[in-house]
């Protein structure tokens, strides 16, 4: 009688479980389609899951990532950046142009200093002007990609002594036997959903975007939070700007071009909704790995990187429409 | 005697009266895009150069900003001149013929410089004067297989897809390869649209993927310089020989420190004098070819010293 009741207990218990790991699958659908995409592509080739192979796709996707999580908060906000690529171009051609005249120091600060001016600019814009958010950074983004043009009179700009500087340490630099790059990104990501998550700031952002009518009845000074998310947008546009620099120790003009479209991309996939009012930065962290681990695997296996294009887009656009659909069925099921 | 004399009135009424044309000689030159990249920056200001040199020529010098409509206005806008001659550096090889056509067809000879026109325009020119991006893809090829004697595995860092440059450079470097030296093998090729960090990337995921690579073919410096970095951090450059297709300035400074094994020398300069020159041969009645290219020498840390340090 008594083991009875046990093994009932015991599957009632296994059956809840079940259904609690159920949930939780379909809640994640994020992070199992990203572990299915790691099994897939370890089975085609060996070095996918070395150590180092790892790393080098953290590490080239740490740039991408960098902006994502500035972005991911104008998004929240329910806004959109697309000058993000133009402003990398802008910042990168400036810190490795200026630190041959003034230094390493000077260079870093006037770039954050000029490119946060820009985020001013969009916020300024966007969260006091009330213009559309996707008409003002797209002409931004050709108006900064002029900037660079007039700025650099076209020609490409390198650090001319590589050696001789710590400048590099940014972008080539290892801490603990972890690349900076790595460093950089990660911190960043685990600030902003820290501040997203636990802080009234982040509870803000999220209400202004989900509602912004109810939001601003509600006391919030909207005008400031969207200003605010431009700020954070262009702070993490001048850390990859610095990434970037040090990496390559030189800068084309349209070193930034497309940028924004990956960076677009990266966070759709990690499943934070265009329309604001939800989404998270641990996604978009997820979501750009997604697609660094899918154009690493693409290249392994031997496949013309552009492939990555079309994949890429094919598997963005199934990852949305399965999240939709799940959100569906949980509304339905809700509902009866 | 007197026919003598009459005859050298007449020589001298011709040479003068061709003097006097040369005098007259006005030519329009519409650009690609200025100011985007320091190659073509440093063309106009050769081209500018080469003709205020020149006391017979006067130029009329335009730039398309990359915009293939404002170059076609520019070429009509040059036929309403009645200038001599156009030069043209096509925004795009296919739009631009119609124009070009137009042009021919009021009798003012045009030549195309720089990058080629598609086949379709060939008979509308007087003539093409530019860079041979096959003979450069061979040339490197050469260079490739005597650094290597003969035997190993390389990678291929392309330009830009569907770019006529970068595939000239690719064809030719693959066909001179396979023929002059079969001992060395292409384990892979992969474009990286002319940028450096891009080109970084791909070598990097190169550098895991294969555990041997003997040497890196890029379609400019720009690239190879990527690889390079890629190579140096992940501490493999020693046992790699880079070569590239158009020597810039870091790539200059990389075969200066023996890390890079060469490159091709495209000079904007030579780029632009040629034009110039190919314009007035046309003019003055010579018989020129279709196509004529300037030379663009193999360099490396053996003929270092001969060559100033690209400025671009």
């Amino acid at each position: 009688m008594a083991s009875a009741e046990h093994t009932k207990q015991g599957f009632m218990l296994s059956k809840k479980h079940k259904a609690g790991l159920l949930n939780f699958l379909s809640a994640q659908g994020i992070l199992v389609f990203f572990l299915i995409c790691m099994f897939a592509f370890s089975l085609t080739s060996e070095q996918f899951l070395s150590q180092s192979n790892i790393m080098t796709v953290v590490r080239q996707a740490s740039i991408i990532g960098i902006i994502a999580v500035g972005v991911t908060v104008v998004i929240i906000g329910g806004n959109l950046d697309l000058s993000v690529g133009s402003m990398l171009s802008f910042s990168t051609v400036l810190v490795v142009d200026l630190h041959d005249k003034i230094g390493p120091v000077g260079a870093i600060l006037v770039m954050f200093a000029l490119t946060l001016m820009l985020g001013a600019l969009n916020g300024l814009l966007v969260g006091f002007m009330r213009l559309n958010s996707l008409i003002v950074t797209l002409a931004m983004l050709s108006a900064i990609q002029g900037l660079v043009l007039i700025y650099s009179g076209g020609q490409n700009v390198d650090i001319a002594n590589q050696s001789d500087t710590w400048f590099g340490v940014f972008g080539q630099g290892y801490l603990l036997g972890i690349a900076v790059p790595i460093i950089i990104f990660s911190l960043l990501a685990i600030i902003v959903q820290v501040v997203m998550s636990f802080t009234g700031y982040g509870r803000r952002i999220f209400a202004i975007g989900g509602n912004p009518v109810a939001a601003v009845y509600s006391g919030i000074r909207k005008n400031w939070c969207v200003f605010s998310t431009y700020m954070i947008s262009a702070f993490c546009v001048a850390c990859a700007a610095l990434v970037l620099g040090a990496r390559v120790m030189g800068s084309q003009n349209n070193v930034g071009q497309g940028y924004e479209l990956l960076v677009l991309a990266g966070i759709i996939l990690g499943g934070t909704s265009l329309l604001g009012g939800a989404g998270s930065i641990w996604k978009t962290v997820i979501g750009v790995l997604i697609l660094g681990f899918i154009q690493n695997g693409l290249l392994l296996m031997g496949y013309p990187y552009y492939t990555q294009w079309l994949v890429t887009w094919v598997i963005i656009i199934l990852a949305v429409w399965l999240d939709l659909a799940n959100k569906r069925k949980r509304l339905l099921t809700r509902h009866s | 005697m007197f026919k003598k004399k009459v005859l050298s009135v007449m020589v001298a009424t011709l040479v003068s009266g061709a003097v006097y044309a040369q005098d007259e000689v006005r030519i329009g030159i519409t650009q690609n895009n200025v100011g985007v990249d320091s190659y073509q920056t440093t063309y106009e200001k050769a081209f500018e150069e080469a003709a205020a040199a020149n006391d017979n020529v006067d130029v009329v010098v335009l730039d398309a900003g990359g915009d293939v409509a404002r170059q076609i206005g520019q070429v009509r806008n040059l036929i309403q001149q009645q200038v001599d001659a156009i030069i043209i550096w096509p925004t795009n090889g296919q739009a631009v013929i119609p124009a070009i056509r137009q042009a021919y067809n009021a009798g003012i000879p045009v030549v195309v410089t720089n990058s080629k026109i598609a086949d379709a325009g060939l008979e509308y020119i007087a003539a093409f004067s530019g860079p041979d991006n096959v003979q450069q893809g061979a040339s490197s090829a050469e260079m490739m297989c005597e650094a290597l004697d003969g035997e190993g595995q390389i990678v291929q860092i392309a330009g830009q897809p569907g770019y006529t440059t970068a595939m000239e450079r690719s064809q030719g470097f693959e066909d001179r390869l396979a023929e002059a030296c079969p001992g060395v093998e292409i384990l892979e090729t992969q474009p990286a649209d002319w940028n450096r960090e891009k080109a970084q990337r791909v070598m990097e995921n190169f550098l895991t993927k294969y555990d041997v690579i003997d040497g890196v073919y890029a379609g400019d410096d720009n690239m190879g310089v990527g690889a390079l970095n890629a190579a140096k951090s992940a501490g493999r450059a020693g046992d790699i020989v880079f070569i590239g297709a158009t020597n810039f300035a870091v790539g200059y400074e990389a075969i200066e420190r023996g890390e890079y094994y060469g490159s091709i020398y495209q000079s904007p300069v030579d780029d632009a004098e040629a034009a110039l020159q190919t314009a007035l041969d046309v003019l003055a009645g010579k018989d020129v070819p279709k196509m004529n290219f300037f030379e663009t020498p193999k360099i490396t840390a053996d003929n270092l010293a001969e060559f100033d340090k690209p400025v671009f």
